[in-house]
């Protein structure tokens, strides 16, 4: 879970930020639960990718993982 | 008469997106032989803990031709079509404005561009719509997506924001296009350098990569590219990271 805080509101929020398209390329590639999200809503280059996961929900910083 | 429909909240996490039911709704136009609906842009909005948005908080807009008497009952369907098509959970609103009987559209767009910045309420924007005599309604749950619909029309009024829904396609060698054919073949219209927003002339190479997406800039839909590094071909087009923030 070293890419994940955890928030007061108990969810898991990626850690890396907006702006880490390798990081968030390798956790979806272990994740069980990536599914792409619509294509009007895909931001990273490599398909497989949490920025491309229909299970995130973008906040100010980062995003949470709404499967964690 | 010239159009701007816009939707937003329709989703659920697991359901379809808000673009594909903006889709529909711009292909039925046709289908009833009321007109036509054009392409479809995304419109991001404000990324706020106070704002109850699905994961993103992006509103689709379309513009279409329209035969004035067939105007009202196009909002009607549209109304019932969000009512039955929209997701569990949802708080779709639509907004739907005549382009050339908006009175004020500075203040128009300035509603759009705040919606970016701060937290808009449904009272903000049904106070807007009103005085401006734009169609705005919501249909279902809190009604909540009123204030990205309206900021949709808004958005897409500026002809300065957001990305055109869809890859584009295209036929080449190699991979390489020349501008012109890149023109030919999609519904782009101008061809422009990420850094400076030049303008490339029909013969400039685009050498293509796999995702080809175009922005609205300037009224156009524009394809953005970046330099290559190399002579030839001396352009790329832009990857779907570096379209991001359009």
């Amino acid at each position: 879970m070293r890419h994940w805080i955890l928030t007061k509101e108990g969810k898991y929020e990626f850690r890396q930020g907006k702006d880490a398209e390798k990081e968030a390329a390798q956790v979806a590639a272990q994740c069980p639960h990536f599914q792409p999200d619509e294509e009007e809503e895909q931001v990273a280059d490599e398909n497989c990718s949490c920025y491309n996961c229909r299970y995130r929900r973008w906040t100010q910083e980062s995003f949470l993982c709404l499967k964690l | 008469m010239k159009i701007l429909v816009a939707i937003d909240d329709t989703d659920n996490i697991d359901s379809r997106g808000t673009g594909e039911l903006a889709d529909l709704l711009s292909k039925y136009l046709e289908e009833k032989g009321w007109g036509k609906g054009g392409a479809l842009t995304r419109h991001q909005l404000l990324v706020h803990p106070d704002i109850p948005y699905t994961s993103h908080n992006s509103s689709m807009c379309f513009a279409a031709e329209i035969d004035a008497s067939n105007l009202a009952a196009y909002i009607e369907y549209a109304g019932h079509f969000l009512e039955k098509e929209s997701a569990e959970g949802s708080d779709p609103g639509l907004c739907v404005a005549a382009i050339e009987q908006i009175t004020f559209p500075d203040e128009l767009i300035a509603f759009g561009y705040r919606a970016k910045q701060v937290v808009l309420t449904k009272n903000n924007a049904y106070e807007l719509a009103k005085r401006l005599d734009i169609h705005l309604s919501e249909h279902g749950g809190s009604g909540q997506g009123v204030i990205g619909a309206l900021a949709g029309v808004a958005l897409r009024l500026t002809a300065n924001d957001g990305r055109f829904r869809g890859k584009l396609k295209v036929k080449s060698r190699d991979d390489l296009l020349s501008v012109g054919e890149i023109k030919k073949q999609t519904p782009v219209t101008v061809v422009k350098s990420l850094d400076d927003m030049l303008v490339l002339d029909e013969d400039s190479i685009i050498l293509m990569g796999e995702k080809l997406k175009a922005v609205l800039l300037e009224g156009q839909c524009t394809l953005l590219v970046f330099p290559t590094g190399m002579n030839d071909p001396k352009w790329q087009s832009c990857t779907t990271s570096q379209l991001r923030k359009f």
